[in-house]
């Protein structure tokens, strides 16, 4: 600690040098950031969704597949289940938006139970149950779009050929943002119907029940996929947090990727940063001549200059951390729906590992500089000047 | 270990047939040949000689910084041959003082924290280690110039703070490589008091490496290298307090 000034002042010495270095850190960290939030997320995401003993039955094929409407009441009856509901995606826009949000076709008589934890005013879920064309909405969607009960919310159809009509009776309030709109099963096939199409009409896109009890989350998946197994349509049922995993499994080769990119960003990162600090110590050369003729040992020097280039690439760490997590707050703050949890939702140890990473690049980049002014001659390094 | 510890009587410096050579590509260079030479405590030797005479590398070998290739070379009773780098530079810090001739303080760090320096090696505490600083810059007469860095300073008060971080730790041995010259004729002549009261207040050994007859003037003894062979070893007759340039 006797020499953290003089480190920190060789840090800064050359004020350009560091700052580009500590930048080129910094972004690079900043994107690795990014991706690790997201991956973390989705952790947190999952977490959560074990804490609601909820089931998600799919056909077998998984979304390419329907299950008949038929089983909603099937799955209802089995011993252990508190309740269950249709679950179908429309994926319309919004007059002329381009992208659809979430909107599900459901049952508005049981929905409420099989999310318990949401909650809506009982006049509110009275209204969206005695109005076919009416619909509820996450309260903070409903409030960051400016919507207010009575609010007339037209969907164009994409996937499907026809357009919905529908009226916001009502908002309810979920632990974190979903981004959500959910209206009447019962319309979207009556609009399937009128389009004639069969093949569609009659089916949910999923089934979500709410099981009493944990511990019987197993058993009961098991008994569903063997109640339909002979069936035109058998189902894959699976728990809301391995329903969630599956999404990221998905997109997991996308995710080896971007890690891979982000490897080689890192060691050519490595490699800029130790080019910047070979640099730096070549200019000090007589200085660390000087350094080791009063005394300095090897094993200090090698201190002095790894303490220097950690100390850069862990400020350009530090950095990165902040922007990489205040991107992700801004998608958390713009795009709920995608991305539900706060950075402080999802402060972790991966936040240290990113840490890490940047004091890793920080003795890996010092290393042959530093093992270079440690092995330094005096003799040769005075001889420039004396 | 000060110079006023060294006993009585027994050189702080024993030199024994000393060669060193060095090795470039195929060749083999011999620098010093056959160099017998002994020190005393509270000496103030001049080194002499032309270009390449082997004066620098005498003082290096002196000062712990090189090996030689043969011979004797026990420095405050270190065998110097026969030492392992890590314990080298162990030795030197508590036992010599470098004064260069560009004084090679370090640029982004005070003249106090320069003179401190050295004493980071130490145990010092905090408070010991400012009061041997304050002490040191005292001496040298710097003591208002603490705070400042090496670029806001003139020649010769640069060199004044590298021989306040040289006495620092209050080594036995002070060497001192052409330390005048980078100089002009004024800061130089200060320089070489500085140094002539350090031998005679302090009862510092110097050994000074230089070229210039003025600054040897102010050395107690004189060493003459030529072609790495001592030619000439003889108490300085005529050395002068505060002889000018």
């Amino acid at each position: 600690m006797k020499l953290f000034k003089y480190i920190w002042r060789n840090a800064t010495r050359n004020k350009l040098r560091s700052s580009l270095t500590i930048l080129s850190v910094a972004f690079s960290l900043a994107l690795m950031t990014v991706l690790y939030g997201y991956l973390a997320m989705q952790n947190v995401w999952s977490n959560e969704a074990k804490t609601h003993n909820r089931i998600v039955v799919l056909n077998k094929q998984g979304f390419s597949g329907k299950v008949p409407i038929a089983y909603v009441d099937r799955v209802r009856r089995m011993p252990g289940i508190k309740a269950a509901v249709p679950y179908s995606w429309f994926g319309g826009t919004y007059k002329d938006e381009q992208a659809p949000f979430a909107q599900f076709g459901t049952d508005a008589k049981e929905v409420f139970n099989v999310w318990n934890e949401y909650v809506i005013a009982p006049e509110q879920l009275a209204a969206w149950q005695a109005n076919r064309q009416g619909c509820v909405v996450d309260s903070r969607f409903a409030e960051q779009r400016g919507w207010k009960i009575g609010e007339k919310i037209p969907l164009k159809g994409t996937y499907y050929q026809f357009d919905l009509q529908l009226e916001m009776v009502g908002v309810f309030k979920a632990p974190q943002p979903t981004g959500s709109l959910w209206f009447h099963w019962d319309y979207l096939e009556e609009g399937l119907k009128s389009k004639n199409a069969l093949l569609s009409a009659g089916n949910a896109g999923a089934v979500y029940a709410k099981v009493e009890r944990a511990d019987a989350i197993a058993g009961l998946c098991q008994s569903i996929d063997d109640k339909f197994a002979s069936s035109d349509n058998p189902t894959r049922t699976q728990t809301e947090a391995a329903f969630a995993q599956m999404f990221t499994d998905m997109v997991g080769n996308i995710q080896a990727y971007i890690r891979n990119i982000g490897l080689a960003v890192m060691f050519s990162l490595t490699l800029v940063a130790a080019n910047a600090m070979a640099m730096s110590m070549r200019e000090r050369t007589t200085e660390v001549a000087v350094l080791k003729a009063i005394g300095f040992s090897r094993g200090r020097v090698l201190n002095l200059v790894l303490g220097e280039s950690c100390l850069i690439a862990a400020i350009g760490g530090l950095i990165g951390l902040a922007i990489g997590g205040g991107f992700l707050q801004v998608i958390h703050k713009s795009a709920p729906q995608y991305f539900p949890f706060s950075i402080g939702d999802m402060a972790g140890g991966w936040m240290l590992w990113i840490v890490g990473v940047a004091v890793g690049i920080g003795l890996v980049s010092g290393l042959v500089p530093a093992v270079r002014a440690a092995q330094l001659s005096v003799v040769n390094g005075l001889r420039r000047v004396v | 270990m000060s110079a006023t510890d060294a006993r009585d009587g027994e050189p702080i410096v024993q030199i024994r047939d000393l060669y060193k050579e060095f090795h470039r590509d195929d060749f083999t260079i011999p620098v010093l040949m056959g160099i017998n030479v002994d020190l005393r405590a509270g000496e103030f030797m001049a080194l002499m000689g032309p270009s390449g005479s082997g004066k620098t590398t005498l003082l290096n070998l002196i000062a712990g910084l090189d090996r030689p290739t043969s011979g004797t070379l026990r420095v405050i009773g270190q065998d110097l041959g026969n030492t392992s780098e890590g314990a080298l530079a162990r030795w030197r810090s508590q036992h010599i003082g470098f004064i260069f001739q560009l004084y090679n303080l370090i640029p982004v760090l005070t003249a106090y924290e320069n003179v401190e320096l050295p004493l980071t090696l130490t145990r010092l505490g905090k408070r010991e280690r400012r009061e041997h600083v304050a002490a040191a810059l005292e001496v040298v007469g710097l003591s208002d110039r603490g705070d400042h860095y090496p670029r806001q300073l003139s020649g010769g008060q640069e060199q004044r703070v590298a021989i306040a971080r040289a006495i620092a730790t209050d080594p036995t041995l002070l060497v001192a490589d052409e330390p005048t010259g980078d100089l002009d004729a004024k800061s130089a002549a200060e320089i070489l008091d500085l140094l002539q009261r350090l031998n005679e207040e302090f009862a510092k050994t110097i050994v000074m490496v230089t070229h210039d007859p003025h600054a040897a003037a102010r050395a107690k003894r004189l060493l003459h290298l030529e072609k790495g062979v001592l030619v000439d070893d003889q108490p300085n007759g005529q050395a002068v307090k505060g002889a000018g340039r």
